[in-house]
């Protein structure tokens, strides 16, 4: 049997590395990159959440994760198309 | 050593400090990484970390109030991030309008991905959400329902499909408050009705959350009229 907390610290790790990547990672100066690697530090936060049995809190996570990735692509996209310094 | 409520069990108490310690770690390098940046869409997507850093901080606490707090935060991080897009855009549409040399369209064509994933994935998760949102209630079935309707409206957009504008929302949000409201004074006037005034609170913060996020769609409808125009 696998321990909780083997899933816990992993999460953690996951989302320490996940926001360093996002922060200062290779290739964030595409904001596309930069998009792409929030979504390991919330792979992480949903791992922890997971660990404390927060089960609708993780739903909701995932749900409003998926929102945002769009809503953040369209914003970039755009951005683009408009010309602007993305 | 701090002291543990006894609400909380004995394996959360050990989760406590490294959980703590991770949101402060994830919320430093987030803020950090804010303060060096100078472009705002690059800045948009770092406020996402700052907001994960804020959801372990919240976590932590390991009972259901954590819960309670985690999804009102969620919901208004979601709500935070589509207007602070939406500024963005529109600031910079103004400062093309300004600079007269630009020959570029104002209103540039909208995105469009037609994969087979699209047409099929999108209105079965949408339709999952939904019903699981109405069973659910309340304000995370709210949440569920109204990210159910988004995406099924931003999948139909991606498409380049019309989606449907619901000119009457606003509507849905004041009689959602009603109900709220005449659930909240049966409570106390009539406390032998709990179960029906518990329902009318429920189902009226359900339509208000949900006719909230499903405005979002109503956004996508400029997008319409200029199609039209072109």
């Amino acid at each position: 049997m696998v321990s909780i907390s083997l899933f816990f610290y992993f999460g953690i790790f996951l989302a320490i590395v996940g926001s360093l990547a996002t922060a200062w990672g290779p290739g964030v100066s595409d904001s596309v990159v930069r998009l792409f690697n929030t979504e390991i530090a919330s792979i992480g936060v949903s791992l922890v959440l997971l660990c404390y049995n927060h089960t609708l809190a993780l739903l909701t996570l995932v749900a409003t994760t998926v929102i945002i990735t769009l809503i953040l692509f369209r914003a970039i996209i755009r951005l683009e198309e408009m010309g602007a310094d993305v | 050593m701090f002291i543990a409520p006894n609400a909380i069990s004995v394996g959360f108490i050990s989760m406590y400090l490294p959980a703590i310690y991770a949101g402060l770690i994830v919320g430093f390098i987030g803020s950090i990484a804010i303060a060096i940046n100078r472009r705002e869409i690059h800045i948009l997507i770092l406020t996402d970390i700052v907001g994960l850093a804020m959801l372990f901080i919240v976590a932590a606490v390991g009972t259901d109030l954590a819960e309670a707090l985690i999804l009102p935060g969620l919901v208004v991080e979601l709500a935070e991030t589509l207007a602070i897009s939406e500024i963005l855009l529109s600031r910079e549409m103004h400062k093309l309008e300004k600079d007269k040399r630009r020959t570029t369209s104002l209103f540039p064509t909208p995105f469009l991905l037609d994969m087979e994933v699209m047409t099929t994935a999108p209105n079965f998760i949408a339709l999952v959400l939904v019903v699981y949102g109405m069973f659910l209630t309340g304000f995370t079935g709210g949440a569920v329902t109204g990210g159910g309707i988004l995406l099924y409206a931003i999948s139909r957009k991606a498409r380049g499909l019309p989606i449907a504008v619901f000119d009457g929302i606003g509507g849905v949000s004041g009689i959602a408050w009603c109900l709220w409201l005449i659930g909240f004074v049966l409570f106390f006037v009539m406390p032998q009705f709990w179960m029906i005034s518990l329902l009318l609170a429920a189902f009226g913060l359900l339509l208000k959350v949900a006719s909230k996020v499903g405005l979002i769609g109503v956004l996508m409808k400029e997008d319409l009229e200029n199609e039209g125009g072109n």
